[in-house]
Order: structure tokens, then sequence, then C-alpha cells
């Protein structure tokens, strides 16, 4: 049946998620929780999470521990490396062993959430450190403040290359960042006109780039007044940005983003389910923690309208299974197979980002998924607490298959296995005699499932 | 890599995968084109989308008039560079591919084309032509995918589209039933395994009934419909040759692909290709230049290997973007989102020439062309007097067909 998010009171969803009999705090409620904030816990995680109050754990994941300074310095250090070959496409390499060490994981979801939403892709804005750039710029308001994020990236050098500011002269604007600044970054389609974006398009005449940092250039500038959305104006700097995100739809486009990535993929929910998410984020003046709290920690988050609801990004699926298990491998390797299944870091496929959702699921990258999944875990290089995924189940004490499917079953998957599906997996994995191997062709048969797609 | 690692195929038996050949759909006689079906086999429409809003004044140009040279100072292709067509149009000098296909009468040029309202959001207006429908109502299914759901109705395949490209399906694929493999490259369609039983488990369960919930059972029947496809196509590619040199580009590379899966025979009647890159906000001219050579190129090259293979007649490639650009050019040497624009239908089977008049470039809408020919006409000729499908379910009303198609 599908999600019928039409019949939620919007009053119940919103209030914090207390736990019942029929919807208690289990491992398999904080594994859903750690796989939206994060990208999923290994069994010593979700224990402890379990053993402290959701609301707790929900406070933990957004206020986030920071990474030791050597933690720091390594991630610096492989970024050095990076940027000293100017190789773009090997940046996602070093995001995704960031996403794989970090302990605030709910940092780097927001993270790739708003590369997603204000998409800027290495295939046009070459040059790495310039793409890194913009990558800590994103990361150092992920759960900032939105207004403040959206000034900075509009004078951010990618964006401005990728959008072409960096060629709007006063004669003839350009209207490419105009048009997407209210289109896909604040306001969504339908809620300005044709004039808007020409007119919007002046105000940004003269953003140029002068030794890859942002320089206004006055003499292309266009400084006559304006009139944008109803309101006549010079609008000198950025206050025609303040303008758009201050406009009365934003803050519910923005909400309704954020509901997408954090609840569900499908349907799109009612504007009165999204107000009260709205609301927070103008009681915040566009701080995001709180609506992000406000989110992660209700009722509805909890709920069956919420668990097992979306698609998981191939980012999710690798990220997901190693954290889970307590993995390492080769990110190189790695970047390489998310990106065949459709989610190249640093590439989204075009300005409106990644769709997400069912269009990570079509015939080829399902079967590549099962592919990638038996990849990475026969990969030489994979480890698991730092050995074989055989002695790692040793340690866990799931000495027969049947223990280490149960504990795995709650460790990553939204909903428990049918019977079928647990008798055909366990028949798996007693086909092979070796521990190890036997514990690789289950975990392989089980991250292949339909359901295991879902996160 | 560990050695004992086996690669295999997934061989699925199923009662009625196996590959027809030469059967017919029924399909309806529309008098305003007089056509018949061809003996030997179904129709075979091959979409090629050109994304980002390919600009089509600088691509069919109108290379003496005055209005052209003062709105592109910088961007107006000279006279004595156009191939040309007539005494006042032109090719743009990289669509060599398109000026051959005209020479040899297997291109036909739609011009003017667009739709009421035009809308300049890529997404917006590239939804418009996927589906036929505005904003507003649900839009989940696209023009293609209701006929897709329509013939797998009368004949169940997995094949009965297939498109050839990376990451997103485009909507006009989208079907309520029919599931449409995608393939990125022919062996990345494959499912791979250290053990049967991994690939036994998986065939097993995908297998077993569809989950009651929407999404889970929408993952069920992709993996399902994956499999079998997979098995096909694979068998399909195996013994394929041709004399004709295909350009060395990616969407060469597809084109190819798509002639090997035609020559296989299997019952795909439409292929999907898209390329991107034709959102040329600055620097347009190199860029542009590419993107036409590749795809005129790319479009040419496959249909001569059809011609060596003796099908032909049973193919048509029609080409089409999802607005055009402003008649003026920006301060960046590049041009802004317009709106109408020229499509292209090619093959043995086309009436060759311009059909409509070139749009006025002072009569404009807001600095854009004015359409005179609905997109949705071009979908109707393509859908009545080739596919065989039903236009009016499919497009959700009434359209005139415009006379490009001339089945002999």
């Amino acid at each position: 049946m599908s999600n019928k998010l039409a019949a939620v009171d919007p009053r119940w969803a919103w209030e914090p998620y207390v736990p019942t009999a029929e919807q208690p705090w289990n491992l398999r409620r904080a594994a859903h929780l750690y796989r939206r904030a994060g990208f999923g816990a290994s069994p010593t995680e979700l224990a402890a999470a379990v053993g402290q109050s959701p609301e707790q754990v929900v406070q933990l994941l957004v206020q986030g521990e920071a990474d030791p300074a050597e933690e720091q310095r390594a991630s610096d250090a492989l970024a050095q490396t990076i940027l000293a070959t100017g190789n773009t496409r090997q940046l996602a390499a070093w995001w995704l062993y960031v996403m794989l060490r970090t302990r605030r994981p709910l940092i780097e979801r927001m993270t790739l959430f708003w590369h997603g939403h204000f998409a800027t892709s290495g295939e046009k804005v070459t040059d790495a450190t310039t793409m890194l750039d913009q990558n800590r710029l994103l990361r150092k308001h992920a759960l900032g403040n939105f207004r403040q994020l959206a000034q900075e990236i509009s004078r951010d050098p990618a964006m401005l290359i990728y959008l072409d500011s960096v060629t709007n002269r006063k004669v003839h604007p350009n209207e490419n960042y105009a048009r997407e600044l209210m289109e896909l970054f604040c306001l969504g389609e339908g809620n300005y006109s044709e004039k808007d974006v020409q007119e919007l398009a002046r105000c940004f005449t003269g953003w140029e780039i002068r030794q890859n940092r942002f320089r206004f250039n006055r003499f292309q500038h266009d400084g006559g007044s304006k009139t944008i959305l109803g309101k006549t104006d010079v609008f000198p700097d950025g206050a025609a940005i303040d303008w758009i995100v201050d406009q009365p739809q934003s803050h519910r486009f923005i909400a309704g983003k954020l509901f997408r990535a954090l609840i569900c993929d499908e349907p799109e929910p009612p504007a009165e389910l999204l107000e009260p998410l709205a609301e927070v984020l103008r009681a915040s003046n566009w701080d995001l923690a709180p609506v992000v709290e406000r989110i992660l920690g209700s009722q509805l988050f909890f709920s069956p309208y919420s668990v097992g609801r979306k698609v998981r990004s191939p980012v999710e699926l690798v990220v997901g299974l190693l954290r889970s298990l307590e993995g390492s491998a080769n990110t190189q390797q790695l970047s390489g197979d998310v990106l065949q299944v459709g989610q190249g870091l640093f590439y989204p496929p075009n300005v409106k980002g990644w769709d997400g959702g069912r269009a990570w699921i079509n015939a080829s990258s399902i079967l590549n998924r099962a592919n990638l999944a038996g990849r990475l875990l026969t990969d030489e290089n994979t480890r698991f607490g730092g050995g074989k995924l055989g002695e790692y189940f040793a340690r866990q004490g799931w000495d027969v298959p049947e223990k280490a499917l149960s504990q795995l079953d709650e460790l990553l998957l939204a909903a428990p296995l049918t019977e079928a599906a647990r008798a055909r997996l366990l028949q798996v994995a007693a086909s092979v005699q070796d521990p190890h191997q036997s514990a690789t062709a289950l975990v392989t048969a089980l991250a292949s499932l339909p359901e295991f797609q879902l996160g | 890599m560990q050695t004992d690692r086996r690669q295999f195929l997934v061989s699925v038996a199923q009662a009625g995968a196996a590959i027809s050949v030469g059967s017919q759909l029924p399909w309806f006689w529309r008098q305003a084109m007089g056509s018949s079906p061809a003996p030997g086999g179904d129709k075979i429409l091959v979409v090629l989308q050109l994304s980002g809003g390919n600009d089509g004044l600088n691509t069919v140009i109108p290379y003496r008039d005055e209005q052209y040279r003062k709105a592109r100072p910088k961007l107006g292709i000279p006279a004595k560079d156009v191939l040309k067509i007539n005494d006042d149009l032109g090719f743009h000098p990289a669509a060599r591919g398109l000026a051959n296909l005209l020479e040899s009468r297997r291109l036909a040029i739609v011009q003017g084309v667009g739709y009421p309202e035009p809308n300049r959001s890529h997404f917006e207006s590239m939804d418009i032509w996927h589906t036929c429908l505005r904003k507003g109502g649900p839009r989940t299914t696209g023009w293609l995918g209701r006929g897709f759901d329509a013939a797998v109705a009368v004949r169940p395949t997995d094949t009965i589209g297939i498109h050839l490209g990376e990451g997103k399906q485009p909507l006009a694929l989208s079907a309520e039933r029919a599931r449409i493999p995608s393939l990125s490259s022919p062996d990345k369609f494959r499912l791979q395994g250290k053990a049967d039983e991994v690939a036994g488990a998986l065939r097993a369960l995908a297998s077993s009934p569809a989950s009651s919930d929407d999404l889970l059972g929408y993952l069920q029947t992709s993996t399902q419909s994956a499999l079998a496809a997979s098995e096909r196509i694979t068998a399909a590619l195996r013994d394929y040759h041709t004399p004709v040199a295909y350009p060395d580009h990616a969407l060469g590379a597809k084109f190819k692909t798509v002639a090997q899966l035609i020559t296989a025979q299997l019952d795909t009647r439409v292929f999907y290709l898209e390329l991107d890159g034709f959102d040329t906000h600055s620097q347009q001219p190199a860029v542009h230049a590419t993107l036409l050579q590749q795809a005129s190129g790319a479009v040419e090259a496959f249909l001569d290997d059809m011609v060596h293979h003796q099908l032909a007649d049973r193919v048509l490639v029609m080409c089409f973007s999802e607005f055009g650009r402003r008649v003026a050019e920006n301060a960046s040497e590049g041009t802004d989102h317009g709106a109408a624009a020229p499509m292209f239908l090619a093959g043995t089977q086309v009436k060759p020439g311009l059909l409509g008049a070139q749009p006025s470039l002072t009569d404009l809408d807001d600095g854009d062309l004015k359409f005179h020919t609905d997109f949705r006409q071009v979908y109707a000729t393509v859908l009545q007097s080739w596919l065989g499908w039903d236009s009016r379910a499919v497009l959700g009303g009434e359209f005139n067909a415009v006379p490009a198609i001339d089945v002999t």
C-alpha cells in the first residue's frame, strides 16, 4: 500500500517520539535513526544508543562529537595529496574516507544534502581546489544558517563558474544563476516570473573571480533600480539574495527538501504537514539545527510512514554496509563503485543534483548494486573490525549462521526478513564450509536483496 | 582478487521469454497518412534527446536574414560556412551528418516546434515533452511509457523499450506496468557473483509474490525484470559485425549498441538515447559545434549501418530538445533559454526536406521564436504512422499529424 501522508495529523507528526509497545525504542529503531542521521551504526553503537533515550541520541547526533585532532590531520593530508595531483575525480575517494571515519556523520549527511541542493559539477569546474573549497563551505554551514549559506554559495568560485555568473556582464546579463537561485535553491518553480529572472540577473552582474576568490567588478555591475518579486530597489551587494531567501514560500520549500531527505521519498508531503517545520525555520531565523533535530526526534520519523520508506543512495549503501560492520575499504575503488551505480560525488548529473528515491533503481543499477556489494565484500583491502569478516563474526559471538542472520537483520534492515527469505539466506550460508567465506556469502546475498535497498 | 571468483550469467527460464521475430502488433489505420505496415517486422523508433536546450537557430540557420546577423554579431554563422539546404536556410557547418542525410533523402526537418505558453525551466519543459502534461496534476507516466503499457498488455515482454544511458531514466519511459531496462554499457548488465547460490537466492526471492508495500514491490519487480532482460540482451549481443565506422565517442558507441540490439531481432520497439551539454549560456561556439558534430555523425553512422544490415526501412530516428534558445546572443558569447526550435526525423521512410516555415525573427514572443507546430503533432505522427500505437490514448487528445513519414 502506498504511503498515505495525507492522513497524517500535522500536530502529532512533529511531537517528540515517545516509545510504546507497538513502536518500542529498540535496536531496529536505533538503526533506523543512525541510517538517516548518519550512515548506520555498529552493534556496539546501537547497544549504547538503546541504553539512552531517543531524545538524548538525537541530541548527540545533532551536536556531534569533534573528530580527534589526529583524524583531522590524516584527512587533511589525504586531501592535500589529491590536490597535488590535480585530479578532481579523486576528491570522491577523500570524501568517502571522511564519511567512513567521521564521528559526526550527520554533518557529512547534511554536506551531501547541500551538495545535491547547490549542485556543482567537476565536469565544468575542473579545478580540484575550487571544488574542495566549495565542499568545505557546505560542511561549514551544513547545520548552520541557511541564509548565510545562500549568501556564501552565491560568491563561491565553483558556483560562479558552474552557473556562468563569472561571465555575467552589465550589457547582456546572464540569467542562469538568477533562475536557479529562485527555481532550485530557494523558492521552487512557479513562484516567480520570467521578468523576475531577468531583473534578478542584473543584480549579479560584475560578480567575478580574481585569483580564485570572489571579486566584485563595479564596472560590469548594473547598479540601477530593479523590480523583483514586487519590490523595487537598487539591491546592493547581497540584498537580493536576502530578499529571495526571505520570501514566504522559501521556508516551506526548504522544509520540503529536508522532509524528503530524512522522512520518506514519496509521496510529496501535503503543505499542512510541512508548515510546522517551516515555522521552526522562521522561528530560528534560518538556523538549520533546530528543524533537523525536530525531524529526527519526531513521532513521524519513527513511524511506519518513515521507517523503510527511502531507497538507499549508492553512498548510503556502501558506507552504511561498512560502518555497520566497523568496516574500512579502498575508497578509490568505492568512489568508482558509487559512480557506476549513479552517484558520482563532486559530479552531480545536472544542476538539480540527484533525484534520489526510485531514480536510483533501474534495471542496470539494481544488478550493479548487488555486484557492488559482492565486490566490496570480497576485495582484499576490505576489513571488518581490522580483520576478515569471518573473524568479525566470531568476535561478535555470531558462531552459527542463524545467530548472525538475526543480528544482521536488526542491524541492516528496516523490516524483519520473511521466513522464506531467512530460509533461503541460511541455505546460502550453509552451502559454503569455510566460516569466512560463509559469512561473506551470507552478507553478499543479504545485500543483494530488494529489502536491503531500503534504508 | 580471489581466484575462485567466477562470473556467470543468470539464466531465467521464463515461459514466453523466447526472442520473437517478425510478429506484428495490432495497430490503428490512420486515413491521413495512408500508410501500411511494412513486411518483415515491426517498426523501431530511436529517440535522441538533446538535453539542455539546443540552439535551433544556429542548427538550421537563416543565413541571409539581416535580423539574424543583427541579433548575433558574435555567434552568427557566416553565410559562406553554412551547409546549404536552400537559398534561405543552411546547416551549421559541424552538422555534416545531417547535411549528408538530407542529400541522401533521409532527413525531414520539422520547423518551429514548441507548445503554447512555453516554459523556460529545463526540468519543467523537459517534463512537458516527456509526459505531455503541465505541472498541476500527477505526472507519473511518460508518453512512451503509456504506449509501452498498452503494448505489453497485448504481448508481455521485458524489452519493449530500452534506455541507453547512465543514471536516471527519462520520464518519457516511465510506465505503470512495463519496466524498461537501462543499459549504460552491455557488459554492465549482468549479475556477477561468487557462487551460484547467491544468484539463485536472488532469483528465487525476486520472483516470490510482490510485497503489498509500494516501494518494496517496485524493487522486487524491478529486480525480476532486470534478471530476465539481462539474459536476453547478453545473448543478443554476441554475434554482430559491421563495416561502418562509428564515431569514436560515447554517443557513437551507444548508437552502435542500438544497432547491435536491433540486428539481434529483439522485440524492442523504442530505443532512447540522450546527449547532454546543450545549455550553452556562455562560450557557445566550440561546445555547440562539438555536440552537433557528435549528434549528426552518430545518427548518420547508425542509419548507414542499418542500410548495411538491410534493416533501414524499419528504423526511424527522432531528435528533439526541450526548448530552443533566445534569438539575441548574451554578453557571455552564449544564449539563454528560448522556446521554439526544429525537430529532426531521419530514416529511409521519411519525406525528406523542410516542413513548415522558418519562424520569424522579428515577430517574437518576448525575445523568443514563436512555434507553429505543437510537439505533440510530431509525437502523433510517430505513434500513428510509425509505431502503430493509439496516439489519442497516449497523448490524451487529438493532434494533427505532420506529413513527415512516407512509408513505401
